[in-house]
């Protein structure tokens, strides 16, 4: 039976990988070439079809315009965030405004929601999990960074649905990459995943009790990544190139790929040898029309000076993570390391140090969380669990605290970060006009009293309660966190226990129509690479 | 999944608003933070939604959600020092059955609270900080009568000031005793 498997899949910002359960123990699925990770790059092709994963990421320079890459870096944002001008100051295809304030890809004629394009990329993964199992996959347990807010993970999951994925749960990194770590292994534990990822970095802290893996605390930061360190070595090299040759590479896109590419070989080969030697040939030719080359070495002490602040931020997140869960960092039992760039070993030598401990080693960086993920998709799968109970339970938080938004532009918290989910509370409004007939409701997430600093979810109207003078009719709103971590809010009239009802304004998220059109749309599309399905 | 446990979910469910968050964790009111968290984990094996996330039966899986999401409510108060205080003292009140559930009231009063500790760890008036600040001096040096001394006086202008009081029934206790034999 085709229904009863599911897989779990780190959809990251660079890189993804799908792993399933197979005999009790997670493995992660190659493709037809053998390759573990894919890179998170969707290239469409002028023959209407999409190539994904690393064959497409060479088509960052061939092919700039027409193919998007670090998608997760957009996902989930306003259009007027800093993040997404960012990228539309650095990336080569052409992000645009689409309704309500989101940000919109446009390939050639077509413009396409984020959570459409990281569909696709979905559906490759989805793709290669069914060449290698030969079944049909229809479920998957989907990752997402901790310290993901709730429009990021709304559109996740909104990405998933497109796909034509169920997606049983939306889970975080960390968590899953401490589920793989302790799972099964009847340990009695407290850890810190340290997952720095391409674009993110999450901290959790784990009180593993035998089968249940308890986060006590999460912290993040969600502009901090892999890619911060490229982009050290990129505006190095160009800084110098700009000296010798008067010519800025950072000017033109496709000088600027090239940079990206050679920055990113930088970075893997000092880790790896101590040393880089970088050369592009003919990356740019001057008004003059004389080819110009680029040329340096890279050494492993200046790489560690330039990427140095970028390391020590990530240690001041570990600070807050531990000061949350009221631990000192010689508390922590074991550290484990998450995402490609903890290879590097500027990161572990830091890590050793603030912890006074060896991270642990045999966990493999890149296909931990995916494994995490599949666990967890066989455990929600699990039929018999209910009878017998389950091989691992995981107990998560959220991240950020909810906040609604009040008189004078503040936000007062409703559910503080760290609270475990899924959880419930609610909080009583009263009408402040006589009459009154609708109550609005704007909710935001973050750590800030003043609402233009949290992060806006949307906005909820309420009607079709008693009507009467003002402060008399209590309209009494439940706010809901459930274990994706995404926000749910209802209203009921205090006195008559009717159930008020509600006008959500999506603050960027797709509608459900948007959503089916996607979902049709997305089925249409053909792979390269897979025969049609 | 037997039958048993169906008819135990189904009263469970129904009764929660009757519960405390000691009842709902099955512990006693004088459990320690590890007994605590102890029960919060055996109370997530049994009661974790994902257990359940394959039976196919969307009134009892809901049974189940409102459940552990009252599960994870007493944890989150419970396993919190001030929380737990403020909510075992409205417990042992006269508005026992009101209080069953931590409010939104109940979280500012606990905020409320602390911010006022905050400030009070410091002292409120110049010259309550000042004889605040000599006396924490004094003890780092062990010199328990000039801790009594500057305490006194540091209450004579905050006394209402929780934090110097126990600070002075520290120094009382631990300064030496007046000892009146000749030597």
């Amino acid at each position: 039976m085709s229904d009863d498997i599911a897989v779990g899949i780190d959809l990251g910002t660079s890189y993804s990988a799908v792993a399933t359960v197979i005999d009790g123990k997670p493995d992660v699925l190659t493709n037809e070439w053998g390759e573990r990770t894919h890179a998170s790059v969707v290239s469409f092709l002028e023959d209407g079809t999409v190539l994904v994963g690393n064959s497409a990421k060479r088509n960052i320079i061939t092919n700039a315009e027409n193919t998007v890459y670090s998608a997760k870096r957009l996902i989930g944002r306003f259009f007027f965030s800093d993040e997404v001008k960012k990228a539309q100051a650095v990336m080569p295809y052409k992000i645009v405004e689409g309704p309500n304030n989101s940000a919109r890809v446009q390939i050639g004629e077509r413009i396409l929601a984020i959570p459409e394009v990281s569909a696709l990329v979905l559906k490759e993964m989805k793709a290669i999990a069914e060449t290698s199992l030969g079944r049909e996959i229809r479920r998957a347990v989907v990752t997402c960074p901790a310290y993901f807010n709730d429009n990021q993970r709304q559109a996740t999951k909104d990405a998933g649905r497109i796909a034509g994925l169920e997606v049983l749960r939306i889970i975080n990194e960390p968590t899953a990459a401490a589920l793989a770590y302790g799972f099964g292994k009847d340990i009695s534990q407290r850890i810190c995943v340290y997952d720095l990822g391409g674009g993110t970095f999450d901290v959790s802290i784990l009180e593993i009790g035998r089968d249940v893996f308890e986060v006590i605390a999460t912290a993040g930061d969600t502009y901090l990544g892999g890619d911060d360190f490229d982009d050290r070595i990129m505006a190095w090299l160009a800084e110098d190139f700009l000296a010798k040759h008067g010519v800025d590479l950072r000017q033109n896109k496709f000088c600027l790929q090239m940079l990206k590419e050679a920055g990113e070989k930088a970075k893997i080969d000092v880790g790896r040898d101590g040393q880089a030697t970088i050369k592009v040939e003919g990356i740019c030719q001057t008004p003059e029309g004389q080819v110009l080359d680029l040329e340096h070495v890279l050494g492993v002490d200046q790489f560690n000076r330039m990427v140095m602040d970028l390391v020590q931020r990530t240690f001041k997140v570990c600070d807050e993570a531990l000061q949350s869960a009221r631990m000192t960092a010689s508390d922590i039992d074991a550290v484990i390391l998450v995402g490609a760039p903890t290879r590097l070993p500027i990161v572990r030598q830091s890590v050793r140090h603030y912890f006074q401990k060896e991270p642990m080693a045999g966990i493999d960086p890149d296909e931990v969380v995916a494994q995490g993920a599949a666990i967890q998709a066989a455990a929600l799968m699990n039929r018999s669990a209910a009878s017998a109970g389950q091989a691992s339970y995981l107990l998560d938080v959220t991240p950020l605290t909810l906040r609604v938004g009040t008189a004078g532009g503040w936000a007062e918290p409703v559910i503080d970060k760290n609270t475990p989910i899924p959880i419930e509370k609610s909080k009583t409004f009263t009408t402040s006009r006589d009459g009154q007939d609708r109550v609005r409701i704007r909710v935001y997430q973050g750590e800030s009293k003043r609402a233009d600093e949290c992060e806006f979810l949307g906005e909820f109207e309420f009607s079709g309660f008693r009507i009467g003078y003002r402060g008399d009719v209590q309209i009494q709103v439940a706010f809901e966190i459930d274990s994706n971590g995404i926000v749910n809010v209802s209203a009921t009239d205090t006195e008559t226990r009717q159930k008020a009802s509600t006008t959500i304004h999506l603050s960027s998220g797709l509608s459900e129509n948007d959503i089916k059109s996607a979902i049709d749309k997305n089925a249409e599309v053909v792979l390269a690479g897979h025969p049609a399905s | 999944m037997d039958v048993a446990f169906r008819i135990e979910v189904e009263t469970l469910a129904e009764a929660l608003d009757q519960l405390d968050y000691f009842a709902v964790l099955k512990l006693a009111a004088a459990a320690t933070p590890a007994e605590i968290r102890a029960a919060y984990h055996r109370e997530s094996r049994t009661y974790h939604p994902d257990r359940y996330a394959a039976v196919d039966d969307t009134p009892f899986r809901e049974q189940i959600g409102r459940i552990y999401r009252r599960i994870n409510e007493a944890y989150t108060v419970l396993r919190d020092d001030a929380r737990r205080k403020k909510y075992a003292g409205d417990l042992a009140g006269p508005d026992r059955a009101g209080k069953l559930r931590f409010s939104e009231d109940d979280e500012a009063a606990v905020k409320e609270a602390q911010k006022k500790r905050a400030v009070e760890q410091l002292g409120q008036t110049p010259n309550g900080r000042k004889f605040y600040s000599a006396a924490l001096a004094d003890a780092q040096a062990g010199r328990w009568e000039g801790v009594e001394r500057n305490m006194k006086m540091a209450l004579a202008y905050e006394p209402g000031n929780e934090r110097f009081k126990e600070l002075l029934v520290q120094a009382e206790k631990n300064r030496p005793k007046h000892d009146f034999r000749i030597k």
